[in-house]
């Protein structure tokens, strides 16, 4: 989306009056969250730079979508602060869902409202006049392809053409920082781009903190990534930077003619596998060091092996290397 | 302070539109049914009551009734509804209003649907049955249905935000809004009660809401005993529905 493409002139309300004191959009300070004797979200901290889009990787129960609500306003965290353009998501609730536009994970469009009327009362409940808000929705409706259904209600929508309500929703109001949990899980790979292109345009006006169990799409829009798993940081840097981090992640690729079950059980046991994940005829296995290829391939020995390959660190070998696990959907 | 409940409050009212003219069939048919069955049914056994026709003595209770259940129903599901199915609370939640604006906007919207569905079962009584009232006792029957409603909506809005299972209201309804109903003297005169018991039951809110609405709409004034209890029930249940909205949300 172009800044000239959408009328500009709506500054969202409690927007600070001249330079703020930081120019972090988003300031998470040691923020924890408890469920009972579970850690949620365990002692995390985080600055995110303005106009930047931040990529929080997990996998399921990882503490993403917990730290996003706290991040909302929707609920307290156990210990810890936030702030949102400065203002403390405790202390200034209000003042910070001023700023903030929000794609929750589970879409919650009302389905007694057309799409229009969606978007319309999410306008009036930020406090803006028909006149002020009409040309936005037009254009917002424009763009997301649902300017023509935009009488229809979201019932008779698409699963992607719901997700594109929900995102334009959440900019009617021109927020400064726009919360997405998991924006584009359940959509085809065209509507995914979609929503990318959006996103991407969208950068040049707010800051986009977002949530993902794609790599690729991690890879694809954020300048910045955090992986976490348990509530808790496990790694953070540009797709690049985590890459490079990693290239010691010694993936290799090996081929079987049979008795694919038996080497995965049997390259499950070596000790110096940290590891192992199933990719078609193939196991991709994940060494704790260059050494022990040789006591690898003694292991499974010769007689069904077809091939060996290296493999460049992808951000999905960082993401299982660092979570032990694969993205589980 | 409460500018953010006017569009929620008008969200509900535009859906509501929509929806009333198919819905109000089968909102007057439940009073209707029953003003047939009992005014007519049992007039040549019962014949007067307290000194009017039984169909007038049951026909105001009738329509107190479809206002204080049309409100509550209203509020109950839709808190649950909005909270549990939809989520559109959440959605209201980060829009830069208070969830006092949300719970008023919602109390406010049941409220309105009890006294808009309660007049319509009052303009088919009039209209198709024999039923007359003086014009100038409406306005103190109007104040006893806008409590009624009032008090209702709260309870709704009550059960519909700590209730998590939808079964669980029409349990609510079944034990206690349907006996608070029934038992508060629509069909019968509370002077059937023991007198012991009396001052209890004119205790009662519900009775307060259908011998009070009596009263005004056959006799004219208002009872200041009745009155009293409403408005005092009114601002608790308020209180109550509003701090119980706050809390849940705080969870
Ligand atoms: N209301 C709650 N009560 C108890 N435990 C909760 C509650 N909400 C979340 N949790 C727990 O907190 C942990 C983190 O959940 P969260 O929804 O934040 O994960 P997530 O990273 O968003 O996962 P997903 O990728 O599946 O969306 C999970 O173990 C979950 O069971
Ligand atoms: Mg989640």
């Amino acid at each position: 989306m172009r800044r000239d493409s959408l009328p500009g002139t709506v500054l969202p309300p409690g927007s600070t009056d001249g330079g703020s004191m930081t120019d972090m959009s988003v300031d998470i300070r040691s923020v924890s969250k408890w469920y009972g004797s579970l850690a949620a979200v365990d002692r995390f901290s985080l600055e995110a730079r303005q106009g930047s889009i931040f990529g929080l990787l997990g996998p399921n129960g990882a503490g993403k979508t917990t730290l996003i609500r706290i991040l909302t306003t929707l609920i307290r965290p156990t210990t810890g602060e936030a702030f949102i353009e400065g203002c403390s998501v405790l202390s200034e609730a209000k003042k910070v869902r001023a700023l903030i536009g929000v794609v929750p994970q589970e879409n919650n469009l009302d389905r007694y409202l057309t799409a229009r009327e969606n978007l319309e009362l999410h306008a009036r409940m930020h406090g803006m006049r028909s006149a002020d808000y009409r040309r936005q929705v037009d254009a917002l409706l424009e763009l997301t392809g649902l300017a023509n259904r935009q009488h229809e209600f979201p019932d008779t929508f698409s699963g992607g053409m719901q997700r594109r309500l929900v995102v334009a929703r959440a900019l009617v109001h021109r927020p400064r920082v726009l919360f997405l949990d998991e924006p584009t899980t359940g959509l085809d790979p065209q509507s995914r781009r979609a929503v990318w292109d959006y996103v991407r345009d969208l950068q040049r006006e707010m800051t986009i903190f977002l949530t993902t169990h794609y790599m690729d799409e991690a890879d694809a829009l954020c300048d910045r990534i955090v992986i976490m798993d348990k509530g808790r940081i496990l790694e953070d840097g540009s797709a690049g930077e985590l890459k490079e981090r990693f290239a010691h992640a010694h993936g290799y690729e090996l081929q079987f003619r049979t008795g694919l079950d038996r080497y995965a059980e049997l390259l499950g046991r070596l000790p110096f596998v940290t590891s192992l994940v199933r990719n078609g005829e193939a196991l991709r296995v994940t060494l704790r060091g260059e050494e022990f290829l040789k006591p690898l391939l003694d292991a499974v020995g010769t007689d069904d092996l077809k091939g060996v390959c290296l493999r460049e660190p992808s951000l999905e070998d960082v993401f299982i290397e660092l979570t032990g696990r694969e993205v589980r959907e | 302070m409460v500018k953010g409940a006017f569009p929620i409050f008008r969200r509900d009212m535009r859906v509501m539109r929509r929806s009333i003219f198919s819905e109000l069939l089968a909102v007057v048919a439940y009073p209707l049914t029953l003003y047939f069955a009992f005014g007519i049914g049992m007039k040549g056994y019962i014949g007067t009551v307290e000194g009017v026709p039984y169909p007038v003595f049951i026909a105001p209770g009738l329509i107190s009734m479809t206002a204080i259940n049309a409100a509550f129903d209203e509020s109950a599901w839709s808190m649950w509804f909005h909270r549990r199915v939809q989520r559109t609370i959440e959605e209201y939640r980060t829009a830069p209003i208070t969830v006092y604006d949300i719970v008023i906007g919602k109390i406010f919207s049941g409220f309105m649907q009890g006294a808009i569905k309660g007049l319509a079962v009052a303009a088919v009584i009039l209209l198709i049955t024999s039923f007359r009232v003086e014009a100038a006792n409406l306005a103190s029957y109007l104040f006893f249905i806008v409590l009624g409603s009032m008090i209702f909506s709260c309870i709704g809005t009550i059960c519909g935000t700590m209730v998590d299972k939808p079964e669980n209201i029409g349990r609510i309804q079944a034990v206690v809004i349907v006996p608070l109903v029934f038992m508060s003297g629509i069909f019968f005169p509370l002077s059937s009660y023991p007198p012991a018991l009396l001052p209890f039951i004119k205790l009662v809110p519900t009775t307060a809401i259908f011998a009070g609405a009596r009263q005004s709409l056959l006799q004219g004034g208002v009872d200041g005993g009745y009155a009293a209890n409403l408005l005092v029930t009114a601002l608790v249940a308020f209180v109550a529905a509003v701090q119980t909205f706050n809390r849940k949300m705080a969870e």
